[in-house]
């Protein structure tokens, strides 16, 4: 079954609600947990799941993406037959919109439609962190006889328009909305669809190109077969700064651990071939992900660091995300804050932002 | 086949059998080392870092784990279209079948392969030295020389000296005698097994070797000192850095530890090191709540919840809580339980401590104690060592 499923990941999206995280790339290559971007969990889920053919639709920025992905090595599809496919997203994709998959993005890149063998593609975005095998979902689908299947998580505390939600009676969706608060159903920005179904979009809708294929389910749910499948595990939600670092400190507890990384299904991601993470003696360490690369001759508590990171000595971090190749000089203090790559923060300089705002150092900064 | 100016040989056969159970499943080049590498590592790393994308790796004791690590080659960038690493086993033939007898011997079997590619020089090396080398060097020294054959060769101290083959060279470097681990040895000049012949020379040499019904079909004790007696241009290269044979534990152990030292002259982490390997995606490391690490090495998938000092835990090593691990190595997958104590001692791969029990011993008289792959060391209340 899963062999005969077409992916396709839409990248062509980005927000402002990141600030300088996002001002030079997409939302989709954002780094996360340590050594991964955002992309790298729909990307593995598709491949952990049996998908062999997988488009990935690039943004305006799409230097970090070719930059990640490359030929799809890591991922096992530098493949003869199918693997993986750049396709070129439409110029601007749209920004804080909350639209994540654009028409035009897949009539742009009709060839790779027309051609592929599948009669069911799964689309799915770049921005929610979870491991899934995709099979029960394609079995659900097939049982229902085809349409469309949306995936979905129940929350207990949605906050309106970050997300879309879906209302149920049955596993059918019965209206799709944004302002909801408490429990619902999160849309998690995953859906299978037939390719016939998708061709008709493409027909009816040519002439409105700009439009989100969600807004498309959403005007003919009365006419469509549109289901719904629930996905039970753990949902990382990443809308904006506090919900990066929200998700982010959700990598410290050992089930969230467990369930995204600890399984079979691997998160694969771009190698690197750096040596282990040195501790010096001096070194206090509590609470954290440290990756390979890493000095730690200071103190680190609740934080995530990744790939070649130099925490020197006397130097204390704290409830923060250091992202790769930062240098914190010895005796600087940093709390609640996420540096971005290549940041280098001077000897005793103190830096912090609070738990709702942490403070973000854009790439490149010399503090 | 498009025609290559050196290609490497890379002996990988051999057992490594005074590494005891660190060797009793896995060929010696496999053995985990420095926390994400195995020792094949190295060498394979100096190859790309030369530009030889052409490798032939000669296996024969339990080729298994070799076999499924070195994979297409991609970690080293050695899956090249033309050329890359090829392994290569001992195989029958219309006249039956033989193992590789010695080392001359695993070359000479495999000389249609290196024929393929025929180059003008052909490196051979071993996978189970620790090292940091640019072979370029070396062989630009043997062209200058107009060499037949190039030895590198290290300063090792006089009391060891008979444990190497010792060369002996003029002032302009040709070599005047070479002695395969004499009792008396008469210079401190070591070969590091790692030779540059030129390949219609080698070919020869290895056809003629083969003919002598008492040679033993090594490089060192055989083949060497023929092309000696034949009055072949044969020099020596002088190597300066970082060379190990790690050939027993405790020997194994210290090249290890010395990894923690600030100054260790053998540097896997400056930017410009280079090493690849094989590593498997693993998530960062996570060291919990009450867990203390220092002056240390960690690798990606570990858990630390216990204390771990002056050790080595390499991918996907599990602490306990209320664990301790002192000056010890735990290699890919080892596991010590809550309330284990592992204290100079090196745990295998996929092996555990179990849940409270006592491993190892903080007596620096004591012999560096060692769990092979996944054995079990069960809490034993009667050991008498509480």
């Amino acid at each position: 079954m899963a062999g005969r499923i077409l992916g396709m990941i839409s990248c062509n999206y980005n927000d402002d609600s990141f600030g300088q995280l996002t001002a030079v790339r997409s939302v989709a290559s954002m780094p996360f947990g340590g050594r991964y971007r955002l992309l790298d969990f729909a990307l593995s889920n598709m491949v952990n799941s049996g998908i062999r053919t997988i488009g990935v639709v690039t943004p305006y920025q799409y230097r970090s993406i070719l930059d990640h992905v490359g030929a799809g090595k890591e991922w096992s599809l530098d493949r003869k037959h199918g693997g993986l496919f750049l396709l070129p997203g439409s110029i601007y994709g749209p920004k804080g919109a909350h639209c994540s998959f654009m028409l035009r993005d897949i009539i742009k890149n009709m060839p790779f439609l027309e051609r592929a063998k599948s009669d069911t593609i799964l689309i799915c975005g770049s921005s929610k962190v979870f491991n899934m095998d995709f099979r029960s979902m394609f079995a659900a689908h097939e049982a229902a006889g085809g349409g469309i299947t949306m995936l979905y998580k129940k929350v207990n505390e949605a906050t309106a328009k970050d997300a879309l939600y879906l209302e149920l009676e049955g596993d059918m969706v019965k209206s799709m909305t944004r302002e909801t608060i408490g429990e619902a159903n999160c849309f998690m920005d995953c859906f299978l669809i037939d390719r016939k179904l998708l061709l008709d979009f493409i027909d009816w809708y040519q002439t409105f190109s700009h439009i989100d294929m969600t807004e498309i389910m959403s005007e003919n749910l009365e006419n469509l077969p549109i289901h719904a499948y629930p996905f039970e595990g753990y949902l990382g939600q990443v809308n904006n700064i506090s919900d990066y670092m929200r998700c982010s400190q959700d990598l410290l507890r050992l089930e969230v651990r467990q369930e995204l990384f600890g399984g079979d299904a691997k998160i694969r991601t771009k190698i690197e071939d750096n040596p282990p993470a040195k501790y010096s003696a001096q070194a206090e360490v509590r609470n954290s992900l440290v990756p390979t690369g890493c000095v730690i001759e200071g103190t680190v508590e609740n934080s995530i660091l990744f790939r070649g990171v130099h925490v020197g000595p006397g130097a204390v971090v704290r409830n923060s995300v250091i992202m790769s190749k930062c240098i914190i000089q010895p005796d600087a203090l940093l709390e609640n804050v996420i540096c971005d790559k290549f940041v280098k923060i001077g000897s005793g300089n103190k830096l912090s932002g609070t738990e709702a705002r942490p403070l973000v150092i854009a790439k490149n900064s010399d503090i | 086949m498009r025609k290559k100016e050196c290609i490497a040989m890379l002996l990988a056969g051999g057992q490594g059998s005074r590494l005891g159970a660190l060797t009793s499943k896995i060929a010696k080049p496999a053995v985990a080392f420095g926390g994400k590498y195995r020792i094949i590592d190295f060498s394979l790393s100096n190859c790309v870092n030369s530009n030889i994308d052409t490798v032939g790796v000669l296996i024969q004791y339990r080729p298994l784990m070799l076999n499924s690590y070195l994979g297409t080659g991609a970690p080293w960038d050695l899956d090249e279209q033309e050329g890359g690493v090829f392994v290569l086993p001992p195989y029958a033939t219309q006249e039956g079948g033989a193992w590789y007898s010695g080392t001359a011997d695993s070359v000479l079997k495999n000389i249609d392969f290196i024929d393929s590619y025929n180059p003008e020089y052909v490196l051979i090396i071993s996978g189970d030295h620790l090292y940091t080398m640019d072979y370029n060097r070396m062989l630009e020294f043997h062209k200058q020389n107009q060499a037949e054959l190039t030895v590198s060769v290290i300063e090792v101290p006089l009391e060891e000296a008979s444990r190497f083959g010792i060369i002996t060279a003029d002032p302009t470097g040709r070599i005047v005698k070479f002695s395969e681990k004499p009792a008396q040895p008469d210079s401190t000049l070591a070969s590091m097994g790692i030779y540059i012949f030129d390949w219609p020379v080698l070919r020869s040499a290895l056809q003629a070797d083969a003919a002598n019904e008492e040679s033993e079909h090594d490089f060192g004790k055989n083949v060497i000192p023929m092309l000696l007696a034949q009055r072949r241009r044969l020099f020596a290269y002088a190597f300066s850095g970082y060379w190990r044979d790690v050939g027993t534990i405790d020997s194994y152990y210290e090249a290890n530890m010395a990894l923690l030292d600030g100054n260790c002259e053998f540097d896997i982490f400056s930017n410009n090191a280079n090493i690849y390997s094989n590593a498997n995606i693993f998530p960062p490391h996570y060291v919990g709540e009450q867990a203390v690490v220092q002056n240390s090495l960690v690798c990606n998938g570990c858990t630390v919840l216990g204390e771990v000092r002056n050790s080595i835990l390499s991918t996907e090593a599990y602490v306990g809580p209320g664990a301790k691990v002192e000056d010890s190595i735990l290699l890919p997958g080892a596991r010590v339980e809550s309330g284990a104590r592992v204290m100079r001692a090196i745990v295998g791969e996929r092996a555990v401590v179990e849940v409270n029990a006592y491993f190892g011993s903080q007596d620096k008289e004591q012999p560096i104690a060692v769990v092979g792959d996944n054995e079990h060391v069960a809490d034993d209340l009667w050991s008498g060592r509480y």
